[in-house]
């Protein structure tokens, strides 16, 4: 097959509607994964959730490695692979503007224009679904990339400090769990060279130097960031939920229904009421109806209520 | 409490600021040193700035330090706002909570999105780093360091953008260039869209924000880059792009006509050999010198020597190759 008839064919991949058997990737939930890999499965499946599309958890000691980036969780859709929260944001939105652009295409095989029509013609439910922020102004669209970001950098960038560099929470926690799946020499190896690389990557970035007090401080800050960004609201851009509700979501359950050496991380939390509930209202709105065995950690997890 | 800070800090000396000098028509050449000047001038803190180029004479032993009062030296410019602002010289003072924490989103932003490419544009690029960064570093840095400090620099960048990229393979190439450059103009439209036609982010007064949007915007607008992709989309933004001219003009007055007026004051400290036109002189005077002394010397011991050539024989060497030979036997003997 010519590489412009591939790249016809994926066209048409992404423009297919959202398969059945659609997974989603991660390590083991009960004794490998890691809190910041759990926050990050956590935020996509929120958002997967969001959009309605249907997505089968599966749990894999490698995933890790099968992943394109060499990060979790990755969705397998059709034949495509994405992994991690914004791409496959990206990803869901190709699905609609593929079928979109379809419709318009007038010259080229009969058969591919017709499915193509088709394709729009039954996209067009689930248009609205897909693209969780098109409701948002140009302002309120800027303002959530931004905020999504701080998550990112201070959330995340936190719980990987406290995972790898607080020596406590490796030596008890991270290390062991990471390493789970593998045998005696090589268990040892591959945890410390995982830590090795965090360690470098937080010296890259200035936090090396940073205590444990200090990063439960620069924690404290974005919660208060986001808490004031939510005040009232019932998601953080009105009544609709956006990817940003889920990254944070993601996040912030994670963190509070996590045990760890100590209970200082999810203490920032709930010292912030608005965040708590807002937590408990995607729990409650996303997960709890279609509670299925095996799709999702909140099952194994204590729940907010 | 506050009142005794505020009355200590009025009597003691200003704190000290050192942070990278000036060039390209700016205040100085480094993201974080200009984000620490925009911040002080904002807040209007009454800070010695001392302009170095060598790292090594400041007191972290990077650049942009802060030397405080009794708490040791800062030189994260995150850290350096956060003591200036429990100076009482808080530029975010008007902020609502809510503009507070928007301002940290976008900091953010700017640090996971925009901070990369910059770092691939200035360091990593192989014309940019060539001809713009290294030059201006190798140039201006002191002699014995100029020699190794702009790579050990470029090193220090890449390994950076390899790990927050979170790929230990990560070669510089189209594809790395094309993903941080996505990420780029996302970001600095997103910014344009924040702005919208406000003279600043929060109204008419600058804030911490408005001081890392100038750091990280003004050296893309005022270097020329051989390649220029992400700065001829930041010209083609009008509001950020005037937003980074209008703080420029207000704030560093005196910096936009200091690269011409600094490279005529440095003349005078500097040896001759960095003089430019002195150096050419010298360097065709001594290459004329050692000409002479070898011609001189060849034509005493006899290696060479010049003999009376008869017009007919100059005219027979350009016709015959017999003849050529003869006439160079005839010139040079050697003894």
């Amino acid at each position: 097959m010519s590489l412009a008839a591939e790249a016809f064919v994926s066209q048409i991949a992404a423009a297919e509607p959202w398969p059945e058997n659609a997974a989603l990737f991660q390590p083991l939930k009960d004794d490998q994964v890691l809190l910041s890999d759990c926050a990050s499965s956590l935020a996509v499946q929120a958002y997967l959730r969001m959009c309605n599309l249907p997505v089968q958890v599966c749990c894999r000691a490698n995933a890790e490695h099968m992943s394109p980036s060499g990060k979790v969780p990755f969705i397998h859709v059709g034949n495509q692979v994405v992994s991690e929260l914004g791409p496959i944001v990206q990803f869901t939105k190709a699905k609609v503007v593929g079928c979109v652009s379809g419709q318009g295409l007038s010259n080229g095989p009969l058969s591919c224009k017709r499915h193509l029509q088709h394709c729009a013609e039954g996209s067009a439910v689930f248009l609205q679904g897909h693209s969780l922020s098109d409701g948002l102004d140009d302002v309120q669209r800027a303002e959530m990339k931004a905020y999504m970001e701080l998550v990112n950098n201070m959330l995340l960038t936190a719980e990987l400090y406290i995972q790898w560099c607080d020596e406590a929470t490796a030596a008890q926690i991270t290390r062991p769990r990471y390493s789970s799946p593998y045998p005696w020499p090589l268990n040892h190896i591959l945890a410390y060279q995982k830590q090795w690389e965090v360690r470098r990557k937080m010296s890259a970035i200035g936090w090396a130097g940073k205590s444990l007090e200090q990063v439960y401080e620069d924690v404290s800050q974005c919660c208060q960031a986001l808490s004031q960004r939510l005040g009232t609201q019932q998601y953080f851009f009105n009544k609709q939920p956006t990817e940003l509700d889920a990254l944070v979501f993601g996040h912030l359950f994670t963190i509070l229904t996590t045990q760890l050496t100590s209970d200082e991380l999810s203490d920032k939390i709930k010292s912030y009421s608005n965040l708590l509930s807002f937590c408990r209202r995607i729990e409650h709105n996303y997960f709890q109806e279609h509670e299925r065995p095996g799709l999702d950690p909140l099952s194994i997890r204590p729940s907010l209520m | 409490m506050l009142l005794g800070k505020h009355v200590i800090n009025t009597m003691a000396a200003p704190l000290e600021l050192y942070c990278w000098k000036g060039g390209w028509g700016l205040p100085s050449v480094n993201i974080e040193s200009l984000t620490v000047l925009a911040y002080a001038k904002f807040a209007g803190a009454p800070l010695k700035i001392h302009k170095i180029a060598n790292p090594w004479r400041s007191p972290t032993g990077s650049l942009p330090a802060l030397k405080t009062h009794g708490e040791g030296s800062l030189s994260q410019p995150n850290k350096i706002i956060i003591h200036l602002r429990k100076q009482k010289y808080n530029a975010d003072y008007d902020l609502s909570a809510k503009e507070g924490a928007d301002s940290l989103a976008f900091i953010s932003l700017l640090e996971e999105k925009l901070l990369p490419a910059l770092i691939y544009t200035l360091w990593v690029d192989p014309k940019n780093y060539v001809d713009v960064t290294r030059r201006w570093y190798g140039e201006n840095v002191p002699f014995p360091l100029n020699f190794f400090l702009p790579s050990r620099m470029q090193g220090q960048q890449l390994e950076r953008l390899r790990l927050v990229r979170g790929n230990s393979r990560l070669e510089p190439g189209e594809e790395l260039e094309k993903e941080l450059y996505r990420d780029a103009l996302e970001c600095m439209n997103l910014l344009s869209q924040r702005l919208a036609s406000q003279k600043f982010f929060f109204g008419d007064s600058p804030s911490s924000l408005d001081a890392y949007v100038f750091g990280h915007l003004a050296l893309l607008l005022k270097v020329k880059l051989p390649n220029g992709k992400l700065q001829q989309h930041l010209k083609s933004i009008d509001n950020l792009s005037q937003f980074c001219s209008d703080i420029l003009t207000l704030y560093f007055p005196n910096d936009g006509r200091e690269t011409p007026g600094s490279k005529i004051s440095t003349q005078p400290h500097s040896n001759d050999f960095d003089n430019e036109p002195n150096k050419r002189r010298n360097q065709v005077l001594s290459v004329l010198v050692a000409l002479g002394a070898m011609l001189s010397y060849a034509l005493l011991t006899g290696i060479l020597s010049i003999q009376q050539v008869h017009p007919q024989g100059a005219l027979g060497s350009s016709k015959g190759h017999g003849a050529g030979t003869h006439d160079e036997d005839e010139e040079e003997e050697v003894e």
